[in-house]
């Protein structure tokens, strides 16, 4: 029962959110001037949906985040390993890197659109910085954090360095390899929007953040909130479906 | 004196600062080379290091730019403000909300399904809307990067009150402790490592932010001038302003991180 009772008040602070907002609409706040009510938004989104223009751009915006951050983990995870697992690359290395983290994914769009030839291209490597080094540095903390009597033991049983790279580190990071990997995740939907919106307007292809961008400027109010709600939603689809591969992939440990 | 009791020399000894170097050199190097030395296509439009350095330190920059011009620490000085003010509201609304919805069941019932609704939809997704909302130009940029750093904030403390073991609870109130003394000697201080951790993650998040709307928004500020000097095709006054951005997002963190352990000088790190 108590957690029933958890379930309507979430509801009731919900239902009372979207009723505090058709109250404000129906009175005019003055900030709200521009804000459709809830019930405007709802059918926007109905009508939106039914378009395969909408579909169109989730798509394409999907595409670019799934190539991009493939590419991230792909290289984040093994060159957060080699930090892990290697000094003399970890000190040689580390401080660049640390020196080029700080700069925001956003930072590198107008680089990016000069060194690429395509739109295309340009928003990929975006999602792929900011991947990339969220995956990196959350892979490096894992193999910190590894206790170090599991590599004394496996050492002192006469393992080689690769079985001990196999058997031990590999296993003992991967919590936090996918830790990494659904953090990046929820940060490449919020890349993809703002990469969207500042490289590719009027050029490329549209999807969700420029078509929101061109909703804007078409002042096309209810289908901006429509297209903000979408980008959520579809964050909230793929880092559940990496949340998914990772309890899977490290399915020992579960516990009993 | 043996040599591991005089840490220069121990430290001048160990390799790493020679590695450290080594692998700015290389970085720095390939960079060369690839803009300066081969004629890859690609790095064509790119400028070589040396150009961006000698632009970044000329009294008399090319393009406008440099550490001898009141613009540059104009934007510099526009960005931190935003920064700051944005993370010093989140800090502000966020800590007070994530310790009621820790703390006060009845009050996380309600308003946390809502804040776990809101939370998905990226801060940076906010811009267009934020600018038909608020007023002028300064206030839609510092929103975005509000939103960014606020839900950092509520979540990491909510999960800091929630961590906290519940036998310190009951042991306060055993003693006598008022709600007041409990929020002061046990929910606060127990909170504390995680709202730490929260207020790093949201530094980072909000300098992210702030880059994104001082681009598509902003007048001034160091995102408004890569974007301008994008627009101009002056490429080494982009290189500026990402490692200004850089150097400024490394120091906001570490003087989080800062304060951090001063105010938490029980724990050792």
């Amino acid at each position: 029962m108590a957690l029933s009772a958890a379930l309507w008040r979430g509801i009731a602070g919900i239902a009372l959110f979207f009723a505090l907002w058709e109250a404000a609409s129906l009175v005019k706040l003055p900030f709200l001037r521009f804000v459709p009510p809830p019930h405007v938004v709802l059918e926007n989104v109905v009508q939106t949906i039914q378009t395969p223009a909408y579909w169109s751009a989730v798509y394409i915006s999907a595409k670019r985040v799934a190539i991009g951050y493939v590419i991230g983990v792909a290289l984040g995870v093994p060159i957060g390993l080699a930090f892990g697992v290697s000094r003399v690359f970890r000190d040689t290395f580390f401080p660049v890197f640390e020196t080029l983290r700080p700069i925001p994914p956003l930072a590198w769009v107008p680089l990016s659109i000069l060194f690429w030839p395509s739109i295309e291209l340009t928003v990929v490597s975006i999602i792929f910085l900011g991947s990339f080094f969220t995956v990196v540095i959350n892979v490096l903390g894992g193999v910190e954090t590894l206790d170090a009597r599991y590599l004394r033991a496996a050492v002192s049983m006469g393992a080689t360095p690769w079985q001990v790279f196999r058997k031990v580190i590999v296993p003992a990071t991967s919590p936090s390899i996918f830790t990494g990997a659904a953090i990046a995740m929820g940060l490449t939907w919020e890349i993809v929007v703002a990469a969207e919106m500042v490289s590719s307007i009027g050029s490329g292809q549209t999807g969700l953040g420029a078509m929101m961008w061109q909703a804007y400027v078409g002042g096309v109010i209810p289908l901006i909130i429509t297209a903000m709600i979408s980008i959520g939603l579809a964050g909230l689809v793929f880092s559940a479906l990496i949340w998914q591969i990772g309890a899977y992939a490290t399915r020992w440990r579960r516990v009993v | 004196m043996t040599p591991a009791s005089r840490p220069f020399l121990r430290s001048i000894r160990s390799p790493r600062p020679y590695l450290l170097l080594l692998g700015f050199a290389i970085v720095l190097a390939a960079w060369h080379l690839v803009t300066a030395v081969l004629d890859v296509p690609m790095f064509r439009k790119i400028t070589p290091p040396a150009v961006v350095l000698k632009e970044w330190f000329n009294p008399e920059p090319f393009f406008g730019v440099s550490v001898f011009t009141s613009l540059y620490y104009s934007h510099i000085a526009y960005s931190v403000y935003r920064a700051y003010t944005a993370f010093a509201l989140a800090v502000l609304f966020g800590v007070p909300l994530g310790i009621l919805i820790g703390w006060n069941r009845t009050f996380r019932e309600l308003t946390f399904p809502l804040v776990e609704t809101l939370r998905p939809i990226p801060p940076l997704s906010w811009v267009p809307l934020a600018i038909l909302m608020l007023p002028g130009t300064e206030p839609p940029v510092i929103f975005v990067t509000f939103i960014a750093a606020f839900f950092a904030t509520v979540l990491n403390t909510v999960l800091g009150v929630r961590s906290i073991d519940p036998s310190y609870f009951r042991a306060a109130e055993c003693l006598g402790f008022a709600r007041r003394d409990i929020l002061v000697h046990v929910v606060i201080p127990g909170a504390m490592p995680h709202v730490f951790i929260g207020l790093q993650i949201a530094m980072g998040l909000s300098w992210v932010a702030l880059v994104a709307g001082e681009m598509i928004a902003g007048k001034r500020g160091l995102g408004y001038m890569i974007y301008d000097a994008y627009s101009m095709v002056q490429i080494p006054t982009i290189f500026m302003g990402m490692l200004t951005l850089g150097l400024l997002g490394f120091f906001s963190s570490a003087l989080v991180r800062y304060l951090g352990r001063r105010l938490m000088a029980w724990r050792s790190f």
